[in-house]
């Protein structure tokens, strides 16, 4: 088997990939060295763009936000997805196969058609979740869900993670499917309930679905958009702001390319990061 | 120490389960009401429940149009990347060839391309191809940005092909496509049903590029339909809810029906 | 091949090539269906302008309300635009359209047509460097959406100064009534709102000076504006979290009877008159909020026509042929009657005589009794750069998250940039 022949399995996709996503990459990295108006490109400016970084608050703002939206969906929706697949393993294979199909539901809705709903949701007068904070005399709590600072990003974490966590226990079962069961036999005859399987055996064995995982939410999570901007657009004033909704702002409605593609490669840049690292650590085990 | 008894388990799972389909349920309320009021109380499902609303939306404004081209795009994104991804997660796990490493590195650096950075560079190809404001330039950038991940998946997969298998066919005679297709393509066709629903999954979702390239009305996915609805609806809850299950019902049918393969496959993509 | 038949063939593909049809590319933002749908009455109006074209036709895209400006903008980057766009925003945005050349000069068009009914206020708007680039169609104003019932259940009778205005927004908040319906998820409703409320407390002088002069944005009357806005939040005179609420749940809010009033403009009549199904709508104007400022209220076009500079010049005049047309006496009725729109230099007793909606005859005849003190639009007038920095402090400022000092620095800050980068407009 040549090179030659390894090369012709690869051609196909290697031709759509370079023109349609190296291409345009290569283009923005291009750009980004430039002076820009209204769409029309002009001089080479070098670094120029690259120094408006450190004096833009939004950007640093929504680095931030990216950053705590990666811990929001490591935290929250990972370790759901493990749980709840560490229960159904023990349950009978129709029960699984219904209840996985179920937690993915959310995550084969439209993103758009998703914010819209979940608008409903917090609506502050008449959504569903001041709603039933009232109706079991927790009104106190209710509030303005999307409105405020403190709880816009949040509150748009919790969409994110119900279209994700199926997605977890999807993969959670199905690598602890693979677990030999010998393991959780002689644990019992130990005497060891539930949690204490769950944590000594379980989760250790699963590390790498957790690196994957792991990786897999950390670059959805730099790479967010259309949720945020069907709803908030970055709002109340800067909240919700992350990367993409930056770029999209520079890009389409003030119109400054040469500034929006450093911000992009500045994305791109530190996602490739995470990742080779990530990947370096996944492959040396 | 928690004590996770067998109810308290059970607990969790409901809860979840709530988690997850409440949202689905306002939606499929909010399209059966006659009222267009998400304004007043109750909860329960009006009995008999009306259709009208949907009816109204899917003649209405071509939203029967929209679903239509989200089936065409969709499939036919499906299919460029069942041609290509297959061939090359095969290239990467089976064979060795000069650079296959830093090969598929490149591949796996396209997982992170945020749509709203190239969207402008990937506009101004697709207008210089003659490509914009048709179907085309929708389905080939979707292909090409589905692929890392699935070329992956597919890498994944192949792996587990036992290399005696691919021995045997090659000292048979037979030529590495042969081989390919005869007694490699066979073995992981759970994997490909799981490529195959993935990509129309994520096909299906697409928002940003169909936007962008799109402009005919009569060209334009449901994604882009949906979007839309809130401005041109405006306060007609009951159509924007219709409008929006019969923009993800399809895909939940197509999931609940094919779960079986796809649990298999996708687990088996990222197992290892 | 004799002399003959050489001549007869030059003469068919001549003849030929006269007749070849000029194709004018349109792209606009009417939709064809839904609440607000002008989308037909476009329809409409490209067959009855037919005639006017002699022989061209129209080819008509519509983009999704989402999408006009920054489709225009990828259109032009990709150096391949749309012959004739309905689009916005003018001013600053036009102006930079214009400075790269994306354009085509109108002001031939203007003479040779006569549009003398769009008046200076709005050429200004479009204009670049002296010469016209866009041909605005529609007036747009503002004003209070109230509802009867409510206002007569409690007694209130239509505010003729602010000070009535205020008593009448406490009775309702008394009564648990929302007294003004406002969503500002968008984050451009409330760039609206603060426009009604800046030229109510400065005064558009006010507001020229600072536009087109050399006054800060941190000047006492733009303070003042800032701590009204402000007022009304903290007064509770808005639905509870409506920086989280979106514009059309707000509408919806009013129309099913809810809130006393909201504050929106023209542009949602076809919405609000539709909607209006189990409330008895009608319209009055903010009056003024200080003493000495002039009746008025935010006027502006809404969307302007724009033709492309790399258009040929036959489409051109096929297009400006189309759009003398489309401002024709006949389509004026068309657009009233149809659309609930109204074009520039329809009179208020031209509304009553084709039957228009009372509710649009009374916003009409209101304001543009008004016309030589009604005031900008400020995010179809600011430059873009500093619109978006407008909208998140806006949102900040009215969420009680920063004080009137604090945004208009902001907004100071962004402007100086704006001006520094050559993006301001003057008219």
């Amino acid at each position: 088997m040549t090179s030659r022949t390894a090369y012709f399995f690869l051609l196909p996709a290697l031709i759509l990939y370079s023109v349609f996503v190296v291409l345009p990459i290569l283009q923005v990295v291009g750009y980004s060295f430039f002076d820009w108006d209204n769409g029309i490109i002009g001089q080479f400016v070098g670094l120029n763009n690259y120094s408006r970084l450190g004096s833009d608050g939004v950007f640093w703002a929504a680095l931030g936000h990216n950053a705590i939206w990666v811990a929001l969906t490591l935290a929250f929706p990972l370790m759901a997805g493990l749980l709840l697949s560490a229960i159904l393993a023990e349950r009978n294979s129709s029960t699984i196969r219904w209840m996985a199909a179920i937690y993915f539901i959310p995550r084969t809705i439209p993103l758009v058609v998703a914010g819209i709903i979940w608008g409903w949701i917090y609506n502050p007068l008449f959504g569903l979740l001041n709603f039933v904070l009232d109706s079991v005399g927790l009104g106190s709590l209710a509030g303005a869900w999307l409105a405020e600072s403190n709880t816009a990003l949040l509150s748009l974490n919790v969409v994110g993670a119900w279209t994700f966590f199926g997605f977890c226990v999807v993969i959670y079962l199905a690598a602890i499917q693979s677990i030999d069961p010998s393991l959780y036999e002689a644990a019992e005859i130990d005497g060891a309930k539930w949690w204490r399987k769950f944590r000594d055996i379980t989760v250790p064995l699963l590390k790498n679905s957790t690196l994957f995982l792991g990786l897999y939410a950390a670059i959805e999570a730099m790479r967010f958009f259309d949720l945020i901007w069907v709803t908030t657009q970055g709002g109340p004033g800067y909240a919700t702001e992350v990367l993409t909704t930056h770029v999209y702002k520079t890009f389409f409605l003030v119109g400054d390319f040469g500034y929006a593609a450093v911000l992009s490669v500045v994305l791109l840049a530190i996602v490739l990061s995470i990742s080779s690292i990530s990947f370096w650590i996944l492959r040396s085990k | 120490m928690i004590k996770l008894t067998k109810p308290l388990q059970t607990l969790i799972l409901g809860i979840f389960v709530i988690y997850a389909l409440t949202p689905v349920y306002l939606v499929i309320l909010a399209a059966m009401r006659s009222e267009a009021d998400l304004f007043s109380g109750p909860l329960t499902m009006p009995w008999p429940p009306n259709w009208q609303n949907f009816s109204r939306v899917w003649g209405d404004s071509g939203f029967s149009v929209f679903f239509m081209n989200s089936m065409k795009i969709s499939a036919s994104v499906t299919i460029l990347v069942v041609l290509c991804a297959p061939p090359a997660g095969y290239a990467f796990a089976k064979m060795k060839f000069r650079g296959r490493e830093p090969m598929f590195a490149l591949f796996l650096a396209g997982l992170v391309v945020p749509a709203p950075s190239v969207i402008v560079a990937l506009y101004g190809n697709l207008q210089t191809l003659g490509m914009i404001d048709s179907h085309i330039g929708v389905i080939l950038p979707q292909a090409a940005l589905l692929l890392p991940f699935s070329i992956f998946l597919m890498r994944t997969v192949m792996q587990d092909v036992p290399d005696e298998l691919i021995e045997a066919s090659t000292m048979d005679g037979a030529t590495p496509f042969e081989t390919f297709i005869r007694v490699v393509l066979p073995v992981v066709r759970p994997g490909i049903m799981s490529l195959i629903l993935i990509v129309f999954l994520f096909s299906w979702q697409e928002y940003l590029l169909p936007l962008v390239v799109l402009q005919t009305e009569t060209l334009k996915p449901i994604t882009v339909g949906a979007a839309s609805l809130q401005g041109r609806y405006g306060v007609d809850y009951g159509g924007i809810a219709a409008a929006g299950l019969i923009a993800f019902a399809p895909l939940v049918v197509l999931f609940l029906a094919m779960q079986r393969s796809f649990v298999r496959g996708l687990s088996a993509g990222a197992v290892k | 091949m004799n002399k003959f038949a050489i001549r007869a063939i030059t003469i068919v593909s001549t003849v030929t090539a006269v007749q070849a049809e000029t194709v004018v590319t349109q792209w606009d933002q009417f939709s064809q269906s839904g609440i607000s749908a002008a989308g037909p009455a476009m329809d409409e109006l490209i067959l009855t302008c037919a005639p006017a074209i002699d022989g061209a036709s129209i080819l008509r895209t519509i983009a999704p309300s989402i999408g006009i400006r920054d489709s225009y903008r990828l259109a032009v980057s990709a150096g391949k635009t749309p012959d004739l766009a309905y689009t916005w925003p003018a001013a600053s945005v036009l102006a930079g359209y214009a400075r790269v050349g994306a354009l085509a000069p109108l002001d031939g068009y203007y003479e040779q047509y006569g549009w003398d009914h769009i008046n200076d206020f709005y050429r200004g708007r479009n204009s670049y460097e002296g010469s016209l680039y866009g041909v605005p169609m529609e007036q747009d104003l503002m004003g209070v959406y109230y509802n009867k019932t409510l206002f007569a259940e409690h007694g209130i009778s239509l505010p003729t100064t602010y000070a009535e205005f205020q008593a009448a927004a406490e009775t309702f908040k008394s009564a648990g009534i929302v007294p003004v319906s406002f969503g500002n998820r968008g984050r451009w409703p409330a760039t609206n709102t603060f426009s009604l409320i800046l030229g109510l407390t400065a005064g558009k002088a006010a507001e020229e000076a600072v536009l087109f002069g050399d006054t800060p944005w941190t000047n006492d009357a733009f303070k003042l504006a800032a701590e009204n806005f402000q007022a009304w939040a903290n007064d509770g005179y808005f639905p509870r979290g409506f920086n989280g609420v979106g514009y059309d749940e707000a509408n919806a809010l009013f129309l099913s009877g809810n809130a006393a009033m909201t504050i929106t403009g023209t542009w949602v009549l076809q919405d609000m008159i539709r909607g209006a199904t189990d409330i008895d709508l009608g319209v009055f104007m903010l009056p003024p909020m200080v003493d000495g400022i002039e009746a008025g209220t935010m006027w502006g076009e809404g969307s302007q026509w724009q033709l492309s500079a790399s258009a040929s010049s036959e489409t051109q005049d096929a297009a400006a042929a189309y759009l003398n047309c489309l401002l024709g006496d006949e389509a004026k009725q068309i657009w009233v009657q149809k659309a609930n729109t109204v074009v520039i230099g329809t009179t208020p007793e031209e509304l009553s005589e084709w039957g228009a909606d009372p509710v649009v005859q009374e916003f009409f005849t209101a304001g543009l009794s008004t016309t030589e003190n009604n005031f900008y639009d400020l995010h179809t007038t600011l430059p873009e750069s500093v619109t978006q920095v407008l909208y998140p402090e806006l949102q900040l400022l009215i969420g009680g998250e920063t004080t009137a000092d604090e945004f208009l620095n902001k907004m100071q800050t962004s402007w100086e940039l704006a001006i520094a980068n050559g993006e301001r407009w003057r008219p």
